[in-house]
């Protein structure tokens, strides 16, 4: 299936955010769709970054150095259209109806990206997120969320909510055991993260993982 | 303690054996075929390191008698035996471990695999399991249960570590909760090869161009995608992970300077992708590893590697590339969540075919909605790409739903199964109703086998073989002799599909897999 696309948002030199055409396919917030450019013969995964609700998709991408998919992406132009296969994958809120539960959402770089669909497809729910980047233009979209919910952990620059990485910043702010945890990003923040978590007597019933890579 | 690892010869009435072992589906041949359990192994490999005794009892390639093998458990008499689960086998092996506790009641039965791991209720009741693993990452379970074993006499009631179900003094079951395995792979050691006598391996499997071949640590556990609804490694508790490049690199390294190995076999659900690829088959080259006469095999699936990492692989002697074309109409990939379209498919087998790589095609049919034209279209799809030379060998199997995965979850809600015998799930028939006759799917499988016996072909084969260096002949030959079994052995097993099943039972028979992973 193709989708079209409607514009490129760029939000730092190397991240923008994709936005294609919906085209009436439904999804669950923080599922993935597999993007590719026509006729390229190749596709990545992406998470959704826009909620169930809206009209149009969107989606935040990092444009990885040498990487093929995401390069090329970049490359497109409103009106080209995209291959788009999916929606795919469990990364999704297990029972958004449950107003009592309380959630951490956990991400690095674009790895943001479902929490944002999470957020803005159940806007009732109980959330916080801890957000890691190295600098403070990777705060994507920050002015989307609550402060008061929207922790930025920059490690590389002063200025953010947090100066140091997401791991230091659990350490010294334990999680309550009872918060349901999702992480998102790399593996190495989220075998590191899970540690943590575990040790602070968050239950594995209660911790989901979304690897990128 | 003392801890075997075990796979008993599993053979059928037909004399076929079965192999169990992770990313199979088992299929019953009477070609001997051997596969490395690679997850298993790195388990051993972890708790001999960390002191115990530990028998890697692999019945199938030790060629042993189901009886042999039985005597031989009870001779070593082990404080812990560790089976693998899926399907087709798990009558056979409840019944199994059922004997094996009325002759060693000491011996503490863990299930690991992927069928009890979707349902450890089941195996609780219907055996004598002490502990069923819901977990894939056995060496990561294994590595700290044995130890808290060793360390608390109360273990069955105390022990709380997450996905596990354990049988009770008083025969309750305690579930310990879901498991979640998030730690770096590179904590799990290398496989140790003497330990499970590699070379036991090294020479039965269709996935060797050239022997002593042999199975490589697996660089991803689980899958990357992980999405496809057929397969064992989609899950809302599975996480890929991955090991780091340099890590294998030294594997590799040593297998081919110190074991003398021709071909290294990666049997991770699909292999790495992009920068770590990349960096993978570079590391080859620059330690000159690509000069040794060795040649490289992984998995991997459409749309995943980009030309010029195809490139590079093809400089660094990759040669065997299994890759799963489940279907060739966009309505069945799409409703098997196969992320990739049937545009895809061409384009890729043209770049590892212009690199120099063989593309093995893993092709399936019967699905419970494949209608004539679906199937017609896979059929001539999959010719075309033969002669066209864009593959060169192929295995053709009947999707069989399994393991309580998405598509076995969906044929039991939609309430399309034919049998709810676990005997019947060992991919010899269709057992779901379908459009169109099963014949139908038997006869297309057979057609497409039927290629490898056309003139066009062979003559395909013939030109590509002139084209290669002198050594590359020894392929006419392998290829020729693997398609040749393959037909050979589906033939048989589709022409006796149906006749006189009976389950294997410890004892008189016993289950062995195909020689190539399932699908991609
Ligand atoms: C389930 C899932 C969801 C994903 N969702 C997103 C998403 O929402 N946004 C997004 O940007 N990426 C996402 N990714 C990663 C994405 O699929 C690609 O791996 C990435 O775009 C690189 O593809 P490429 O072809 O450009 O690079 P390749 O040539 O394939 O190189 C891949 C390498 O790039 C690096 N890399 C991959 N992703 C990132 C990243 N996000 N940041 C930094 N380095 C990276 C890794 O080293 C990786 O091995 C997701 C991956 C998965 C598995
Ligand atoms: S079929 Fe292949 S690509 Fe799909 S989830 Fe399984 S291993 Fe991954």
């Amino acid at each position: 299936m193709n989708h079209k696309v409607i514009g490129i948002r760029d939000l730092t030199a190397s991240t923008y955010v994709l936005q294609l055409e919906r085209n009436g396919v439904a999804f669950k917030a923080g599922q993935c769709i597999s993007l590719g450019v026509k006729d390229h013969g190749l596709n990545r995964e992406y998470s959704t970054y826009s909620g169930e609700h809206e009209t149009d998709f969107e989606f935040l991408i990092k444009e990885v150095a040498g990487g093929t998919v995401s390069c090329a992406l970049r490359c497109v132009r409103p009106g080209d259209e995209v291959t788009f296969s999916g929606p795919f994958g469990s990364f999704v809120l297990d029972a958004p109806q449950d107003l009592s539960r309380r959630y951490l959402f956990i991400g690095t770089g674009t790895g943001i990206a479902p929490f944002r669909s999470y957020v803005r497809s159940h806007p009732d729910i109980d959330w916080q997120i801890l957000h890691g980047v190295r600098t403070l233009e990777e705060r994507y979209d920050h002015q989307d969320y609550d402060p008061e919910r929207y922790t930025a952990c920059v490690s590389s620059e002063t200025g953010g909510d947090y100066h140091g990485r997401v791991t230091t910043y659990l350490r010294e702010n334990p999680v309550d055991p009872d918060t349901i945890c999702y992480l998102c990003g790399n593996s190495a923040m989220l075998t590191e993260v899970f540690d943590i978590l575990r040790e602070q007597g968050v239950s594995g019933n209660g911790l989901f993982t979304e690897a990128f890579f | 303690m003392k801890i075997a690892i075990s796979y008993p010869p599993i053979i059928n009435e037909r004399g076929q054996t079965a192999m169990v072992s992770q990313n199979r589906n088992v299929q019953f041949f009477v070609t001997p075929t051997y596969l490395l359990p690679v997850v298993h192994a790195q388990a051993a490999t972890w708790l001999r390191d960390l002191g115990h005794d530990v028998l890697w009892d692999d019945g199938n390639a030790q060629v042993k008698s189901f009886d042999r093998w039985y005597a031989d458990v009870l001779e070593w008499a082990p404080d812990m035996i560790v089976f693998e689960s899926t399907t087709p086998v798990m009558k056979f092996y409840w019944n199994l471990t059922n004997r094996l506790k009325q002759d060693l009641p000491d011996c503490i039965a863990v299930m690991t695999g992927y069928h009890s791991m979707r349902k450890p209720e089941e195996t609780m009741q219907e055996s004598a399991t002490d502990i069923v693993m819901r977990s894939n990452h056995i060496d990561f379970v294994l590595s700290k249960l044995v130890p808290y074993m060793t360390d608390h006499a109360d273990w069955r009631s105390s022990c709380d570590l997450e996905g596990l179900h354990i049988r009770v003094n008083n025969g309750e079951v305690r579930n310990t909760g879901n498991f979640k395995q998030v730690e770096p792979l590179d904590r799990s050691p290398d496989v140790d090869r003497n330990l499970v006598g590699w070379k036991n391996y090294a020479y039965e499997n269709g996935n060797f161009l050239q022997t002593p071949g042999t199975y490589a640590t697996s660089v991803i556990r689980d899958c990357t995608f992980g999405k496809c609804t057929f397969c064992r490694y989609n899950g809302p508790d599975l996480t890929f992970s991955i090991r780091s490049v340099e890590k294998s690199l030294d594997e590799y390294q040593r297998l081919i300077e110190e074991e003398g190995v021709r071909e290294i076999f990666d049997d991770s659900g699909v292999w790495y992708r992009g920068q770590e690829a990349r960096q993978f088959a570079q590391g080859l080259i620059d330690r000159g590893l690509h000069k040794k006469g060795c040649y490289f095999g992984l998995n991997t699936r459409f749309a995943y590697l980009d030309e010029e990492t195809i490139r590079i692989m093809g400089e660094a002697n990759f040669r065997f590339i299994l890759l799963g074309l489940e279907a060739c109409d966009d309505e069945t990939l799409q409703r098997l969540n196969k992320g990739y379209t049937v545009g895809d498919v061409a384009r890729n087998l043209e770049w590892f075919t212009r690199y120099g790589m063989h593309p093995h095609l893993t092709v399936m049919v019967g699905y419970y909605w494949q209608t004539s034209e679906q199937l017609q279209g896979t059929v001539d799809t999959v010719r075309e790409l033969m002669f066209k030379g864009l593959a060169r060998t192929l295995q053709v199997t009947i999707c069989t739903p399994i393991d309580y995965t998405p598509y076995h979850q969906e044929c039991l809600d939609g309430d399309v199964l034919l049998t709810d015998d676990y005997d019947d799930f060992d991919m010899s028939e269709v057992i779901v109703k379908t459009p169109i006759p099963h014949e139908a799917y038997y006869k297309a499988v057979r057609s497409m086998y039927g290629v490898v016996f056309h003139p066009r072909f062979i003559l395909r084969q013939l030109l590509f073989l002139l084209s290669f260096r002198k050594r590359d002949w020894q392929f006419l030959f392998s290829y020729g002799w693997r398609a040749l079994r393959r037909v050979r052995n589906h033939i048989f097993n589709l022409t006796s599909a149906g006749s006189s099943k009976s389950p294997p039972k410890p004892g008189s028979v016993s289950p062995q897999p195909d020689p190539v992973g399932a699908a991609h």
